[in-house]
C-alpha cells in the first residue's frame, strides 16, 4: 500500500481547490443577475453568450474545486483549472488595456473586493501554482481518491 | 478486474456530482425561504403607485454605475410618469469612502421630504464630490440648494436612527441577494447594472405599447 502523507504540494492542492469551491459556491448561491452584471461589465461577449457564461462559469469553478480537493480526476481537473485561469487572465487583461471603468473585479461579490491589477497578479500566481501541481502530479496524489482507486 | 475498478471510480464521480449539485440547490432553497421572510422598510418613492412597472433600487450614491442608472431612470420616469413607480433603498458599499455619509445625508433629506431634490444633486455632481477627502461641506451646500432646514439636518445627522435605517436597508438588500450596485427589482425580478435595467424597462414599455 502506498504511503498517504501530506506535503507542501498537497497543501497547495487543498488551498487552490477550496479557493475555487468558495468562489463558485458564492456565485451560485447569489442571484444570477449579480454575476451576469460582472460578465456584462467586461464587455467582451455577445448578449446570449454573456448569459451562458454567467450560468456556466460558477459551476465550473465549484465542481473543479471539489474534484481538486477530493483528488478525483486530478489531472483533468487541474488542466481545466489552468484553462479557466488563462481565460480569466485574458479577460482581465483586455479590461485593463481598454481602460474599462471597473472599480474591482467582481469575482467574489462582497466577500472581498480586489482591483483589476491585483486580480491579474493573483490569477497569474494561481496559474503558476496549478502548472506546478500538474508537473508534480505524483506528489499531490496523497490523500486523493485517485490514489485510492489506483491502490484498489 | 480493471473494468470493475473503472466502474467504481465512475460511480464515485457520479455520487460526488449529485452531492455537490444537491448542496447548492439546497442552499438556494434555504436562502430563498430566508428572503421571503425579510422585513419591509419604509421606502423613498416616486411615480404612480399603481403603475404596471414597479421598481425597487438599491443604490450607493458614490457608485458611477448608479449615477448612470439614476439619470436613465429619471428620464424614463419623466417620459412615462403613469407607467413606472420607483422605490429607493440604500446599499452603501464599504469600498466607497463616502458611500455611508452620502446615504445619511440623503436619509436626512428624506425626513424633510426633500429626498429626490437632494439625491439629484448627489447624482449630477458625483464626479465633483466623490474624489474629495471631506465632502460634508459640499453636501451641506446641496442641502441648502435642495431647500433643507440646515439646523434640522445637523440634528438629524447626529441621530443614531439614521445610521440604523441605512444599515437596515443594506441588511435587507443582502438578504434579497444584493451584492453590488445598482441592483434593481423590477416587478420583483432582480436586475443588476444599467444594461439589464435598460433591457427590461424597454421590454416592459414595448409590451405595454402593444397591449
Amino acid at each position: 500500500m502506498k504511503e498517504q502523507k501530506i506535503n507542501l504540494f498537497v497543501a497547495c492542492r487543498f488551498l487552490i481547490g477550496v479557493f475555487f469551491i468558495v468562489s463558485g459556491a458564492h456565485k451560485l448561491l447569489s442571484p444570477q443577475g449579480n454575476f451576469l452584471y460582472v460578465v456584462q461589465s467586461y464587455d467582451i461577449l455577445p448578449s446570449a453568450l454573456e448569459k451562458l457564461a454567467a450560468a456556466m462559469v460558477p459551476w465550473v469553478e465549484y465542481l473543479t474545486g471539489i474534484f481538486i480537493v477530493l483528488g478525483l480526476w486530478l489531472r483533468p481537473a487541474l488542466q481545466g483549472l489552468r484553462l479557466l485561469l488563462i481565460v480569466f487572465i485574458l479577460i482581465v487583461s483586455q479590461a485593463i488595456l481598454r481602460h474599462l471603468p471597473l472599480e474591482e473585479c467582481g469575482c467574489f461579490g462582497e466577500l472581498f473586493s480586489l482591483p483589476l491589477r491585483t486580480v491579474l497578479f493573483m490569477d497569474t500566481a494561481l496559474l503558476l501554482f496549478a502548472s506546478l501541481l500538474v508537473k508534480n502530479i505524483e506528489k499531490i496524489k496523497s490523500l486523493s481518491l485517485d490514489s485510492h482507486f489506483e491502490i484498489k | 478486474m480493471p473494468r470493475r475498478l473503472k466502474l467504481s471510480k465512475a460511480r464515485a464521480t457520479f455520487l460526488i456530482l449529485i452531492l455537490s449539485i444537491g448542496f447548492i440547490l439546497g442552499g438556494r432553497v434555504f436562502l430563498s425561504a430566508k428572503q421571503s421572510s425579510s422585513e419591509d422598510f419604509s421606502p423613498r418613492v416616486k411615480g404612480n403607485e399603481s403603475a404596471p412597472i414597479q421598481i425597487i433600487e438599491y443604490i450607493d450614491f458614490q457608485c458611477p454605475a448608479c449615477a448612470k442608472g439614476a439619470k436613465y431612470l429619471k428620464k424614463v420616469i419623466e417620459e412615462n410618469p403613469q407607467k413606472i413607480h420607483l422605490e429607493m433603498k440604500y446599499y452603501p458599499l464599504s469600498m466607497h469612502k463616502h458611500g455611508f455619509i452620502s446615504a445619511y445625508y440623503a436619509e436626512c433629506a428624506a425626513r424633510q421630504s426633500r429626498f429626490w431634490a437632494f439625491q439629484d444633486y448627489l447624482i449630477e455632481k458625483q464626479d465633483y464630490w466623490a474624489p474629495m477627502i471631506d465632502p460634508k461641506p459640499t453636501f451641506d451646500l446641496f442641502a441648502e440648494w435642495s431647500g433643507l432646514d440646515l439646523k434640522a439636518l445637523k440634528n438629524c445627522l447626529e441621530d443614531k436612527s439614521v445610521e440604523e435605517f441605512v444599515l437596515k436597508s443594506k441588511a435587507e438588500g443582502k438578504i434579497l441577494g444584493v451584492r453590488s450596485t445598482p441592483t434593481y427589482f423590477i416587478n420583483e425580478k432582480m436586475f443588476v447594472g444599467q444594461e439589464q435595467l435598460t433591457a427590461e424597462i424597454t421590454r416592459l414599455l414595448n409590451e405595454g405599447t402593444k397591449n
